[in-house]
């Protein structure tokens, strides 16, 4: 067991730490596209139930930003034949998902945008730190590296830009 | 996810083009003085013509983050 992934799977999903060693380019290929996946999905439903400008703007962001990057990523494993395969990350990332949309569809108003916004911090520290301990130092495939590489800056900015919105909001109150 | 170079300086009538190297969109903005790229998709330019001199802070409306300035003499 890879021990950097075991703490990358527990920030996730703590009771899936222990199903999955270390992942191959199949496996990466489908953890960067469900990642993606996920926050164009959080987006598109905050696009839809915020009032609030600045979350409207974050979340138009978040699904053009991620959208591209899943264009590029889903290229990318057709020219270099890799199919993208579910694992438990992935699994574990849909689960966490299914249950912050749960909560959000719930959510009104001031709620919902906090709620919303707090996640998306949340989310982007846990994805930046995945990137860093497990997806970047597991991949084998040079331009799977270089394309994981390439989106870091993005999502960092995404993390800085959702935490001015979440100072913002605290402001409000 | 930053402009390169974030400051330039350049000649009244210089064409400047900007070229997107990332792979998520951006745009090249200053609205006053109506500089608007429109987004750029991944690979994309756009040229600018700088005809007034003095300087142009412009950023990406996508990414308020990135910042530059175009300086005309």
């Amino acid at each position: 067991m890879n021990c950097k992934h075991l703490f990358a799977i527990a920030l996730v999903a703590p009771a899936l730490a222990l199903a999955q060693g270390k992942p191959g380019d199949p496996q990466i290929a489908h953890i960067v596209v469900t990642a993606n996946q996920i926050d164009i999905d959080a987006g598109k439903l905050a696009k839809s139930h915020t009032k609030n400008k600045e979350v409207q703007a974050f979340a138009r962001q978040m699904i053009t930003d991620h959208g591209a990057v899943n264009k590029q990523a889903g290229a990318l494993a057709k020219k270099l034949g890799v199919k993208p395969e579910d694992n438990d990350t992935s699994k574990a990332l849909k689960k966490g998902a299914s249950e912050n949309m749960a909560n959000l569809k719930k959510l009104k108003d001031g709620a919902f945008d906090k709620a919303y916004i707090d996640h998306e911090v949340t989310y982007h520290q846990q994805v930046l730190d995945a990137i860093d301990k497990v997806l970047v130092p597991s991949a084998q495939n040079a331009e799977l590296k270089g394309l994981i590489e390439k989106v870091r800056p993005a999502f960092q900015a995404h993390l800085d830009h959702a935490k001015h919105v979440q100072a913002d909001l605290g402001k409000k109150k | 996810m930053k402009f390169v170079p974030e400051r330039l300086e350049v000649a009244a009538g210089d064409r400047i083009t900007w070229t997107n190297r990332d792979i998520v969109p951006h745009t090249v903005t200053a609205q006053p003085a109506g500089v608007e790229s429109g987004e750029l998709a991944q690979g994309r330019s756009w040229t600018y013509i700088a005809r007034k001199k003095g300087e142009i802070d412009y950023l990406c409306r996508l990414h308020p983050v990135m910042r530059g300035t175009l300086v005309v003499k």
